[in-house]
């Protein structure tokens, strides 16, 4: 018996609707998609929806207090609450570099939490850059 | 003691501070000013549509006349623009004339009546149907903000007290029916005062905070006026709350009327007014609803739309999508025609400024002069009126950035670099002028708003916020999620994030939370 | 007051934009390309977006807001252009003739600095737009606190670490409300739904799916927050169905309980500065009038990214933001001729918005265009006389559509045409 999934991709700003066939676990055809990104995004949506997750982590001694964060690869949507929990009890100190690693393979899920931007250290108390960074 | 630091409170407390007197003023609320005084149509009335004869007729031309030299003594905004009132057709036209005779006998100065075209050639894009029009030069527009926080704040130069969040709640009597120390708002025993023919005295006021003593009690308080007569055992007035709302349109609207127009008056209210403000933003309201609650400021989807249609009747011009806010005030109306402003037998010191309804703000300077007449004139054996040798009588308010020239921007700019951090974009303010709001006394967002105006412009402080929580918690050194809109529970912030963890269940299966303070 | 600083090419506001213009108008030439930043750092409002969607097209994969900045300001610091930060451009002069050639005069202010009068011998508009606050739509009631912008919520909960509510309502489909609808349920908040007055979504709906769907937040369109509630902070808001004029229906009133409501119902270009330049404004974008060389009404401004048209992609912001750049540069020395034709685009057939508004037919040329309400079928999109014609499945308002157009095909038309029609057609 098979049935038909609807999604909408959200690989780029299109936003295509698509029509998944499915059988089971399996992908009989993929329609709607204006590109091969569509057809990957429905296969991995039947099989294990995964997102890029993104949020901030606290920083001591930082320019800002929080610094903005992702996870390097997709990771599961089943995930994303544990790894909301578990982004919000780290605190890191600045210097933070871009694409600095913060968590490796958060909550089991194979990604890794990254800085996504440099945060210099607080200069006395204002919010000025220690050296035009 | 004045209770109430609107503009009847502030502007009598200025006039008391000439005077080697310890004047208080008792405020409930967290900013000033809070009341009608906060939000109105900010006009200086020329003072020609009140009946010959009454308070109202009496004190309107003085205070106009006063508000001329005033503005430049305590530096606030005042535009000089004049007003219409507008009619359409014949019958309206003899309302003019009733206003002009009114005026006259009230010594209102230059008025005239114009026909249609000459106010269109003057005021373009008033409307077609508009016939004529009384023309009334002295009419001006203030902002009532930077007026009401000017008397205030010379007052406190002067050695007035202001004690802010501080909500009268009883009266202190010395005198027969004051053994019991505390009236209440039934708590007066009006038998026992029948049989003894002893005067009742006022010593003070209680507070939530606590209680204050003083020999003469002013009531400014209001819309709460009546609940305070009512202590002192005056129940001859009561306010009837009337709701006004209003739309403030951009300021690049703001130049389609000169002058301060108004409509002909109906049995509601004077009707809708159309005006450019002192800030040069265009004005339209307000609808009058009479209500029961005094604290309801709310506008109403159809109240707006009323003021709306009425303004467009007078400039069918309009943009309605260059309104930038709408807000309401509530004006302390009472039962009485007039204004209520009396000096009670007894108890003996107690004053009754109420029912200041329109034209109010413009009447207040003078109606100032009036009560401490009163005061010399009946109570010189409670308060001596030795003139106050540290009185200085002019008051600057906080450098406006905006309106500085560029040399003087440069100098406050090198003097501190606060001068040089531009805070509100919209209305161009400083960080050193919100600093200095706080220090004169702002506490809250709407309170520097209030004083330096971020948060007034377009973006009605989408970019100014974060801006002016900060720097509030930081002068006032607490925590950012302390600060609050307005006072009261209006908080601005209710957390840190990362302090609540996201929970799995469906938001609708979540409990709602508030902040722990 | 001292004399003026003088620059080649100064760029006002250091976003998507602004950056770009900066680095294409060193890489064409220009000498002292100045760009004024009024934040402490460059890039705009890119450093508070911290979710995923931005340089697709630049750079080939989908970056973070703050990484989008990062890899652009490697690109500018590259070609050498200045930053000016902490400095607000606060006045600004209509351009006069100097030596024969338009110059621009503008005030900075900067903490340490004070008060520096600019002169520029072109300029490039990079301020962006603001968020439409609620007063616009009037929205009656009464006036709490915790009703915010999306945008001003993203900068309390992103860069400032603060939460703004703890029960959320959003009014507007605009994307920054879909995105903060998702990130405030991800910081612990509740998010009770989102509301939207037109029949469709003005965001991209990609963000339905991965904000709203993924979490189970509802959404209503043709509804409307009409009514605010809560003295001191909101207690909730009244929320009305409309129908098909946008009126409310009569008995469809409910309430909803919520401590904030955040407002995501549209973007206002930023043109203060423009206005005091003198800048001719186009009604319906709310930004400058352009041709495609970003050029506005005076020669020696030009304007780039969200300050001539709302974009939806910074990717579009920053490709338009480079050829801003790239003429502001050509004008500064003086190598940019005035056009000889000038044609206008005229929108029509359900075509809302179009920029850039005039061509000079020099150059090859985007238009963007956005339709004024959503065709869910084939139609055609054109423009005429002659010059484009594509066939699409949809055409929405929330998605830009381009057409290209090169300055052969302008060249080639006669020499009596001076209008270019572009409109959609349903099939």
């Amino acid at each position: 018996m098979s049935c038909v999934k609807k999604f909408l991709c959200v690989s780029c700003p299109v936003g295509c609707s698509l029509s998944v066939t499915v059988e089971g676990a399996e992908v009989l055809s993929v329609e709607g998609n204006t590109c091969p990104l569509g057809e990957k995004y429905a296969r991995s949506e039947v099989a294990n929806p995964v997102r890029t997750f993104t949020s901030t982590v606290r920083v001591n001694g930082g320019l800002l207090p929080l610094c903005p964060t992702r996870s390097k690869t997709p990771l599961p949507l089943s995930k994303v609450f544990d790894v909301a929990r578990e982004v919000a009890q780290l605190t890191v100190d600045a210097p933070i570099e871009i694409g600095a690693t913060l968590i490796k393979n958060v909550c089991g899920t194979g990604s890794d939490i990254v800085a996504s931007r440099s945060l210099p250290r607080k200069h006395r108390d204002s919010r000025e850059l220690e050296n035009s960074a | 003691m004045v209770i109430g630091a609107g503009i009847s409170g502030g502007t009598i407390a200025r006039e008391l501070s000439r005077y080697a007197l310890r004047v208080a003023v008792l405020e409930r609320a967290s900013d000033i000013p809070y009341g009608a005084s906060r939000a109105n149509s900010s006009m200086i009335h020329g003072g020609f549509d009140d009946k010959p004869g009454t308070q109202k007729a009496r004190f309107c031309p003085r205070g106009n006349k006063l508000y001329k030299t005033l503005h430049e003594e305590l530096d606030f905004k005042y535009h000089n623009c004049g007003s219409y009132v507008c009619a359409i057709g014949p019958e309206e036209e003899k309302h003019l004339t009733m206003l002009l005779s009114y005026g006259k006998t009230n010594g209102v100065p230059g008025l005239e009546i114009v026909n249609g075209e000459i106010l269109r050639g003057r005021e373009p894009h008033a409307s077609r149907e508009i016939t004529a029009a009384l023309w009334s030069p002295t009419a001006s527009i203030v902002n009532n903000f930077e007026a009401s926080l000017a008397f205030i704040d010379n007052a406190r130069t002067n050695g007035v007290d202001l004690f802010m969040e501080t909500e009268v709640t009883g009266l202190l009597f010395d005198g027969i029916y004051g053994l019991d120390g505390i009236g209440r708002l039934d708590g007066i025993d009006k038998s026992k005062e029948s049989k003894n023919g002893e005067r009742a005295r006022i010593r003070g006021v209680s507070t939530q905070r606590g209680d204050f003593t003083a020999r003469v009690v002013v009531n400014a308080a209001g819309v709460n006026s009546d609940l305070i007569s009512r202590m002192a055992g005056d129940d001859s007035f009561t306010i009837q709350p009337t709701r006004g709302e209003y739309f403030i349109f951009d300021k690049s609207v703001g130049d389609m009327v000169k002058s301060f127009f108004f409509s002909c008056p109906s049995d509601k209210g004077k009707g809708v007014t159309v005006a450019r403000t002192a800030d040069d933003n265009l004005l339209v309201g307000p609808s009058a609803v009479a209500q029961e609650d005094r604290e309801n400021r709310d506008t109403t989807r159809l109240g707006l739309e009323e003021i709306f249609q009425g303004a467009v009747r007078l400039v069918p011009g309009i943009p309605r999508n260059m309104a930038i806010t709408n807000f309401a005030g509530v004006r302390a109306n009472s039962d009485k025609e007039d204004f209520y402003i009396k000096a009670l037998d007894r108890p003996r010191g107690f004053i009754n400024v109420a029912g200041i309804k329109s034209p109010g703000f413009t009447s207040a300077p003078a109606i100032a002069l009036h009560v401490v007449d009163m005061m010399k004139e009946s109570l010189g054996d409670l308060v001596k009126f030795e003139p106050n040798p540290k009185f200085v009588p002019e008051r600057r308010h906080i450098p406006r950035f905006s309106e500085l020239t560029m040399e003087e921007r440069e100098h406050l700019a090198k003097t501190d670099p606060k001068w040089g951090q531009i805070v509100c974009r919209c209305e161009s303010v400083t960080e050193a002028q919100v600093v200095e709001a706080i220090r004169r006394g702002a506490r809250t967002v709407a309170g520097v708003k209030t004083w330096v105006r971020p948060g007034t412009g377009r973006c009605q402080g989408g970019f100014c916020a974060p801006r002016v929580v900060e720097i509030l918690a930081r002068e006032l050194g607490v925590a950012p999620i302390e600060i609050t809109r307005h006072g009261g529970d209006s908080y601005m912030l209710t957390g840190k994030t990362k302090e609540r963890m996201p929970s799995e269940r469906m938001p609708s299966e979540r409990m709602p939370s508030r902040r722990q303070s | 007051m001292s004399a003026a600083r003088q620059v080649d090419v100064a760029i006002i506001g250091a976003g998507p934009a602004g950056l770009a213009a900066g680095a294409a108008a060193r890489n064409e030439g220009a000498e002292r390309v100045v760009v004024f930043e009024r934040d402490w750092e460059p890039g705009g409002i890119l450093q508070q977006c911290i979710h995923p969607g931005f340089g697709l097209h630049t750079f080939g994969e989908e970056l973070t807001g703050p990484e989008y900045a990062h890899r652009y300001l490697t690109r500018v610091r590259e070609a050498g252009v200045e930053f000016s930060l902490n400095t607000m451009v606060f006045q600004m002069d209509k351009p006069v003739l100097k030596d024969g050639r338009k110059t621009v005069t503008f005030w900075t202010m900067q903490p340490e600095r004070g008060i520096e009068q600019i002169e520029a011998k072109s300029l490039v508009l990079a301020m962006g737009c603001r968020e439409r606050p609620a007063g616009a739509l009037g929205v009656a009631g009464s006036r709490p606190s915790g009703v915010y912008t999306a945008g001003t919520a993203q900068r309390f909960v992103n860069m400032e670490g603060f939460m703004p509510g703890t029960k959320v309502v959003i009014m507007g489909t605009g994307d920054i409300g879909l995105i903060m609808a998702r990130r405030m349920l991800l910081e612990g908040a509740e998010v009770v739904g989102v509301f939207e007055i037109m029949p469709w979504v003005s965001g991209l709906r990609r963000n339905i799916a991965q904000c709203l769907d993924d979490f189970g937040i509802p959404y209503y369109l043709n509804h409307s927050v009409c009514e605010l509630r809560g003295r001191g902070r909101l207690e909730g808001v009244g929320v009305v169905e409309v129908g098909p004029d946008r009126q409310p229906i009569p008995g469809s009133d409910k309430f909803v309980t919520c401590d904030t409501l955040l407002l995501a119902v549209g973007l206002i270009p930023e043109n203060e500065l423009s206005r005091m330049a003198g800048i001719a404004i186009e009604p319906i974008t709310g930004g400058p009038i352009v041709n495609e060389w970003m050029q506005t009404s005076e020669d020696c401004v030009f304007a780039a990214g969200n300050v001539v048209v709302v974009y939806d992609l910074v990717d579009f912001v920053s490709r338009e933001g480079e050829r801003a750049g790239k003429y502001a540069a050509r004008y500064a020395m003086g190598r940019l001729e005035n056009a000889k034709r000038e044609f206008k685009i005229v929108p029509e057939n359900n075509v809302r918005v179009v920029s850039p508004q005039t061509l000079t037919g020099e150059d090859d040329v985007t238009v963007y265009l956005r339709v004024g309400s959503p065709v869910e079928s084939k139609c055609r999109l054109y423009a005429e006389p002659g010059l484009f014609s594509q066939r699409l499945r949809y055409a929405r308002p929330g998605e830009m559509n381009e057409i290209k157009l090169s300055a052969s095909q302008l060249k080639s038309l006669a020499s009596d045409v001076t209008r270019i029609t572009v409109g959609l057609e349903v099939l």
